[in-house]
C-alpha cells in the first residue's frame, strides 16, 4: 500500500473562497411564512376575494355614480337590473352603491375594533408580566369579572349610555374583546422571559430595547395576527347582529347589519333586498375566517408537518 | 375539595354583586328619563305618585341599596314601560321557551355533530373527510342571524312549508307545535354541528396517534371496540367541557334567532326593553342571565375534574 500524497488529488468542482458560501438563500420567517402561505390556494383565493372587495368597498358607489342616499320615487323597489345591479330599495336608493357603502362602515367598524383590542391587549398583558405580583393578581381578577359575564350583554348595555353612533359602537366591541389578547400576551412573555436565548442575549448585553425588537416582537407577532385574522370576521358579525337588532347603527346610518335588517322587512315581496347584503356578508366573513385558517398553518411553526 | 369549592363559590357571589353594581350605574348614565313617555299627560300629583312608586324620587345611592336589596330578596322590580310586569312573572313564562329552544338547538346540533367528527377522523384523508371540513367551515362562515333570515324565506316564505313566526304556547309549551320549532332549531345549530365535528375529529386524531391505541390493536382487539372504549372514550374530554359553554352560548345566541322568529322568550324580551329603555327589567333579565352564564363557567371548572382525573382543582399538583 502505497502512502497518499497531497499532490494526487485535485480540487475539482469550487473555488477555494467559496468554501464557506452558503449555497442557499437565508430564508427569513416572513419569506418562509409567506412561502408556505403561497402554496395554499385556498388562503391566495381568499387574498385575492379581499383584494377585490376592498376595491370595491372604496370604488363601488362611484362605478355607476349613483348616491347611496338619493331617493328617486319613481323607481322604488326595482328589482336588479342592468341600471340598478342591485336593484333599489323601498326609497328608490341604488342597492350597489348602498351596498358598498354598508360594507365600508362594518369592514372599517371590524378593523378599527381589531386595532384597539390588539394594543390594549398587548398594553395591558405586558403590564401583567412586566409587573408581577400583585399587579399582575390584580389586572387578573378584573379579566376575570369581565369574562364572566356574557359579552354580548355588555356590548348593549354599552350601547345603550353612549347611544347608537360610530364611536360608539367602536367602544361597545372592543370593551370585552382585549381580555383573550391580554391573556394570551401575558402568558407568552412569562414564558419568552424564562428562555435560554433570552438569557443569553442579556449575558451578551443586549439592551432591553434590543431584546423587545429583535426576541419578543418577532415571536409573538405571529400569534397577534391571528388574533387579528379570527377577529375581524367576529366583529363584522357582531356589528351586523347588533344593527340588526336595532341596537348597532340606525338608519340613516348605513353598515351591512343595517341594510339586512332593512331587507328582512321587506323580504317577502323583494327578497333581493335582504340577499345581496347578506351575500356580501358571508363572502366577507368566509375570505376573513379562509385566510385566517391559511395563516395559522403558515405562521405557526408548531403546526408545521 | 370542600375548602374549593366554598372559595369559588364565594368568588361568584362577589362577582355577581359587582356585576349588578356595575350594571346598575351604568343603567344611570344611560340618557333619558325611563318615564317619560308614561308621565306624559298626567297631572302633577300623579305623576309625582308614579315616579315615587318606581323609587325615582330618591337619590341614586338610595335607589342602589334599594335595588341591591330586591336582588338579594329575589325581587328585581316592577317594568318602567308595562304596568304590572314584573322580572319574576317574565322568567316564568319566558325561561320555558327559551329553554327548549336551547335543548334543542344543543341536542341536535351536538348529535350530528359527533356523528361528523366521527366519520371525519375514522375515513381520515377520505371524500367524507373533506366534505364534513368544508361543511364546517361553510357553517362557521354563515352567520347564523343570515342562516336563519334565509331559512325563514325560502322554507317559510316560498315554499310555506313550516309558518314564518311564532312558537307553541300553553299545553304545546314543551311537546307540541313542532313545525314553530323546525326553522329555529335548524338556524341555532348549525353553529355546533361545525363545532362539534371539528373538536371531535382533532381530538379523536390526538388518540389515535397514542401508545395505547397500538397496543389494543396488537392485542388483536376489534376495530368497533377500539374505537368505542379506547378512542372515543379519551377524545370525550374536550367535548364535555365544551358542553356548558355551548349552552352558555345559546343563552347569547337566542337574542338573534328570538328576534328574527318573533319567539317570546328572554332573549327577545331583552332586546325589547333595550329599544324600549325599560331599564328595571334591563337590570334584572342582565344579574340573572350572568348569574347563569357564572353557574355555567363554575360548572364547566368542575367537569373538567370530573372527566379527567389527571386534573385536580386546586392546581397545586400536575
Amino acid at each position: 500500500m502505497s502512502e497518499l500524497s497531497k499532490d494526487q488529488f485535485k480540487i475539482i468542482g469550487y473555488k477555494e473562497e467559496n468554501i464557506n458560501k452558503i449555497e442557499r438563500p437565508t430564508i427569513s420567517y416572513w419569506q418562509d411564512a409567506w412561502r408556505r402561505l403561497k402554496k395554499n390556494p385556498i388562503a391566495m383565493m381568499s387574498i385575492v376575494v379581499l383584494g377585490l372587495l376592498v376595491v370595491l368597498i372604496i370604488v363601488g358607489p362611484y362605478i355607476q355614480n349613483y348616491d347611496y342616499i338619493t331617493m328617486n320615487v319613481a323607481k322604488k323597489n326595482q328589482g336588479p337590473t342592468g341600471a340598478n345591479w342591485f336593484g333599489t330599495d323601498n326609497l328608490g336608493r341604488d342597492l350597489f352603491a348602498r351596498t358598498w357603502v354598508g360594507a365600508r362602515a362594518s369592514i372599517l367598524i371590524a378593523i378599527l375594533a381589531t386595532g384597539i383590542k390588539l394594543l390594549f391587549g398587548v398594553a395591558y398583558g405586558a403590564a401583567m408580566a412586566h409587573f408581577g405580583g400583585w399587579v399582575d393578581e390584580l389586572l387578573m381578577r378584573i379579566i376575570e369579572v369581565i369574562n364572566s359575564i356574557p359579552s354580548l350583554l355588555l356590548t348593549i348595555l354599552i350601547m345603550m349610555v353612549l347611544g347608537n353612533s360610530f364611536p360608539a359602537l367602536l367602544v361597545a366591541l372592543s370593551i370585552t374583546s382585549w381580555c383573550n389578547t391580554a391573556r394570551q400576551v401575558r402568558g407568552m412573555i412569562k414564558q419568552l422571559r424564562e428562555s435560554e436565548y433570552i438569557y443569553a442575549a442579556e449575558v451578551l448585553g443586549a439592551g432591553p430595547l434590543r431584546i423587545i425588537f429583535k426576541h419578543y416582537i418577532p415571536n409573538m407577532i405571529g400569534i397577534l395576527i391571528l388574533d387579528a385574522s379570527t377577529a375581524i370576521p367576529s366583529f363584522i358579525f357582531t356589528e351586523a347582529g347588533l344593527s340588526f337588532l336595532g341596537i348597532g347603527l340606525k338608519s340613516p346610518d348605513i353598515s351591512l347589519g343595517v341594510l339586512i335588517s332593512l331587507g328582512q322587512q321587506s323580504m317577502d315581496f323583494y327578497p333581493y333586498q335582504l340577499l345581496f347584503p347578506c351575500l356580501i356578508l358571508c363572502v366577507i366573513v368566509m375570505a376573513f375566517n379562509l385566510l385566517g385558517d391559511g395563516l395559522r398553518d403558515a405562521l405557526d411553526p408548531k403546526l408545521r408537518r | 375539595m370542600g375548602k374549593y369549592l366554598l372559595r369559588r363559590v364565594l368568588e361568584m357571589v362577589l362577582t355577581l354583586f359587582l356585576i349588578a353594581t356595575a350594571t346598575f350605574f351604568l343603567l344611570e348614565a344611560v340618557p333619558g328619563d325611563p318615564l317619560a313617555e308614561r308621565a306624559d299627560k298626567m297631572a302633577p300629583e300623579i305623576r309625582a305618585n308614579l315616579y315615587a312608586k318606581y323609587g325615582l324620587d330618591k337619590p341614586m345611592l338610595e335607589r342602589y341599596v334599594i335595588t341591591m336589596k330586591g336582588i338579594c330578596m329575589g325581587d328585581f322590580g316592577e317594568s318602567f314601560v308595562y304596568a304590572g310586569q314584573t322580572v319574576q312573572s317574565l322568567i316564568k313564562t319566558r325561561l320555558p321557551v327559551s329553554a327548549r329552544l336551547g335543548l334543542q338547538q344543543v341536542i341536535l346540533g351536538v348529535g350530528v355533530g359527533l356523528l361528523l367528527g366521527i366519520l371525519a377522523a375514522m375515513k381520515r384523508g377520505s371524500v367524507w373527510d373533506y366534505l364534513v371540513i368544508a361543511l364546517s367551515v361553510l357553517m362557521i362562515s354563515i352567520p347564523h342571524l343570515i342562516f336563519g333570515l334565509l331559512l325563514q324565506r325560502f322554507f317559510a316564505g316560498s315554499l310555506q312549508w313550516f309558518p314564518t313566526i311564532g312558537w307553541p304556547e300553553g299545553s304545546d309549551l314543551w311537546l307540541g307545535g313542532w313545525e314553530y320549532t323546525v326553522l329555529p332549531t335548524l338556524t341555532g345549530c348549525f353553529t355546533y354541528i361545525a363545532t362539534y365535528a371539528r373538536l371531535l375529529k382533532t381530538s379523536m386524531l390526538d388518540v389515535i396517534g397514542q401508545d395505547y391505541v397500538l397496543t389494543a390493536e396488537s392485542k388483536g382487539l376489534s376495530q368497533g371496540r377500539i374505537v368505542r372504549k379506547h378512542i372515543l372514550r379519551n377524545s370525550f374530554i374536550p367535548i364535555i367541557t365544551q358542553l356548558p359553554m355551548s349552552i352558555a352560548m345559546c343563552i347569547t345566541g337566542s337574542f338573534f334567532i328570538e328576534s328574527i322568529f318573533s319567539i317570546p322568550g328572554i332573549g327577545q324580551y331583552y332586546v325589547l326593553a333595550v329599544n324600549n329603555q325599560d331599564l328595571s327589567i334591563i337590570m334584572g333579565e342582565t344579574v340573572i342571565l350572568a348569574a347563569m352564564y357564572i353557574i355555567v363557567l363554575f360548572i364547566t371548572d368542575l367537569l373538567y375534574v370530573v372527566v379527567d382525573p389527571r386534573i385536580t382543582l386546586t392546581g397545586e399538583s400536575k
